[in-house]
């Protein structure tokens, strides 16, 4: 019982962080259509970001900040300008194919120009182990659980609750209306960029300590988010959000209970089950698009 | 009176065809004009040439004397100019209040504002006002999507009141709305005309309907007009019959 408990507060833990990238994913596919492959890569790069900058010199919370700043420039505007906005015009999966290119590109350069090794990366949040229950809970699992509440419920509030939420709700709903009734369409299109972008630095700062930064880690994260985007529904913010947490879950019961080797079975089992027999997803709703 | 909308001489060419080969008409203020004519007459693209939509390779369009072909759909639309669609388009994750606040907002100012803003801005009692007034109050909190098509025919009307337009140009308002709630849309039209003074321009495939609500009706045929009048001259009309009454 107590071994269960632990496995699930790790395993949300984690799930946050794919909920957090996930999100970020359906995000960017509500009001550009982009399907971002590269989405892995993207939670991978901001680690590297900071460890350059406090290699630099600046301290932990700077590396951080200047991270976050980095992220938001070349994953949030130099990607929807020099990349979406140009492939874009030419459909949905020439766009596709550019952000899988654009992955390789990521992942080939942090390897030539940082290092092929795995690099340690500080931790945001001290690992002290705490009894409860009988249980033993990790301070960091809290941690990072509670950032990537907080994050998701930041960015509700922001969605729903605020003017410009709504305007951005609005843009990817129904860009021609928007438009005509004057709402800034492209700003808003950014404005999910510029988010999407502060989601996967958030997510960076979370995961790397756990699983070190190196050039291949986006991998499985990016696969790990597809799946959570899927299986809650791809039109969905609280879709990605029940997905993510789901996949956590499911993925560290798997590996206890059935076998390690299966582990990364398990989650692709859970998409084919999924887009068998619920295919707008959990909480997703069926959408039509003509191609 | 008061001229409102000119228009005059407007063409639009697609490739070889001439959808609307030069149509003059005037809007006075006040009034409710109806334009009707068989389908692919040029209805739907002379609406979209009025609205910026398309911009026509000949003629001028002008609202209150002033020159505006061409101009944004945004632009006239904070010039006192809005429209409803033959095809649906409100925001179907949206409820019906937010859907109204919206559309009534100028969509300007910094960020800063936008985030920290009255999330209403300053809207919410006018929206309340056209829920009531189309008869939505039920429905209120509902997401737009979730409404049948007559009512989200009804919110896309009321969308198009809320941010107080002097011209109103609604196209097929009556497609697909069954008979009841015709009648109500076309008596709140009517109360909306004399109460704001607006002023509408209906396309309409449902002849009843033009012919009991509009002041004037206009009537297209192959994108040039064939006769302009009072609904009574229209139908006694020898070449309107012809063309799209008389069968």
């Amino acid at each position: 019982m107590s071994t269960l408990i632990n496995l699930i507060i790790s395993g949300l833990a984690t799930g946050s962080i794919y909920a957090l990238v996930a999100i970020g994913f359906t995000l960017l596919w509500q009001t550009s259509q982009t399907i971002n492959f590269a989405q892995g890569e993207f939670v991978m790069l901001p680690a590297f970001f900071m460890l350059a900058a406090m290699n630099a010199g600046f301290p932990f919370w700077a590396a951080i900040l200047i991270g976050m700043a980095l992220s938001m420039l070349i994953l949030g505007v130099a990607f929807k300008r020099m990349l979406v906005d140009p492939m874009l015009k030419h459909g949905v999966l020439p766009l596709a194919i550019a952000t899988m290119a654009l992955s390789l590109a990521m992942k080939e350069s942090v390897k030539q120009f940082y290092s092929a090794e795995a690099q340690p990366f500080p931790s945001l949040i001290p690992s002290i182990d705490l009894h409860v229950l009988g249980a033993v809970v990790s301070t960091q699992s809290l941690g990072v659980l509670a950032v990537g509440i907080g994050a998701v419920v930041a960015l509700q509030f922001l969605l729903t609750r605020t003017s410009v939420g709504h305007q951005m709700q609005a843009t990817a709903q129904n860009p021609t209306t928007a438009r005509i009734l004057g709402i800034p369409v492209e700003r808003m299109i950014m404005y999910s960029f510029l988010i999407n972008a502060g989601l996967v630095a958030i997510a960076s700062v979370l995961v790397t300590p756990l699983y070190l930064a190196k050039f291949t880690s986006g991998e499985t994260l990016g696969l790990a988010a597809f799946i959570a985007a899927i299986v809650g529904g791809f039109n969905q913010v609280r879709g990605a959000i029940v997905g993510g947490l789901l996949l956590g879950v499911v993925d560290n019961l798997a590996a206890t209970y059935i076998s390690t080797q299966y582990r990364a079975a398990v989650p692709l089992m859970l998409l084919i089950a999924v887009i068998l027999f619920r295919p707008q997803g959990l909480l997703g709703s069926a959408e039509e698009r003509t191609v | 009176m008061k001229k409102v909308l000119q228009v005059s001489g407007v063409t639009k060419r697609f490739g070889g065809i001439t959808a609307v080969g030069g149509v003059s008409f005037d809007v006075f203020e006040g009034e409710i004009l109806g334009i009707i004519g068989p389908n692919g007459c040029g209805k739907s693209t002379l609406f979209n040439c009025i609205l910026g939509q398309l911009m026509p390779n000949e003629g001028s369009v002008k609202l209150d004397g002033r020159d505006v072909t061409g101009m944004r759909p945004c632009d006239l639309n904070r010039l006192g100019v809005s429209r409803t669609f033959q095809l649906l388009q409100v925001f179907p994750q949206l409820t019906v209040r937010e859907n109204l606040i919206l559309s009534g907002q100028e969509h300007q100012g910094s960020m800063a504002g936008r985030l920290f803003g009255r999330r209403d801005a300053g809207l919410g009692a006018e929206a309340d006002k056209m829920i009531g007034f189309f008869n939505l109050g039920h429905l209120a909190g509902e997401k737009a999507g979730g409404l049948s098509y007559g009512q989200q025919k009804l919110l896309d009307a009321a969308m198009a009141f809320m941010a107080g337009p002097r011209l109103v140009l609604l196209d097929e308002p009556a497609g697909g709305v069954n008979l009841t709630m015709l009648e109500s849309l076309k008596e709140r039209l009517r109360a909306i005309n004399a109460e704001q003074g607006a002023t509408f321009v209906v396309i309409e495939h449902n002849m009843e309907f033009v012919m009991s609500l509009c002041t004037r009706v206009l009537v297209l045929a192959e994108g040039r007009v064939l006769a302009m009048g009072t609904p009574a001259e229209v139908r006694a009309n020898p070449e309107v019959v012809e063309a799209y009454l008389g069968h």
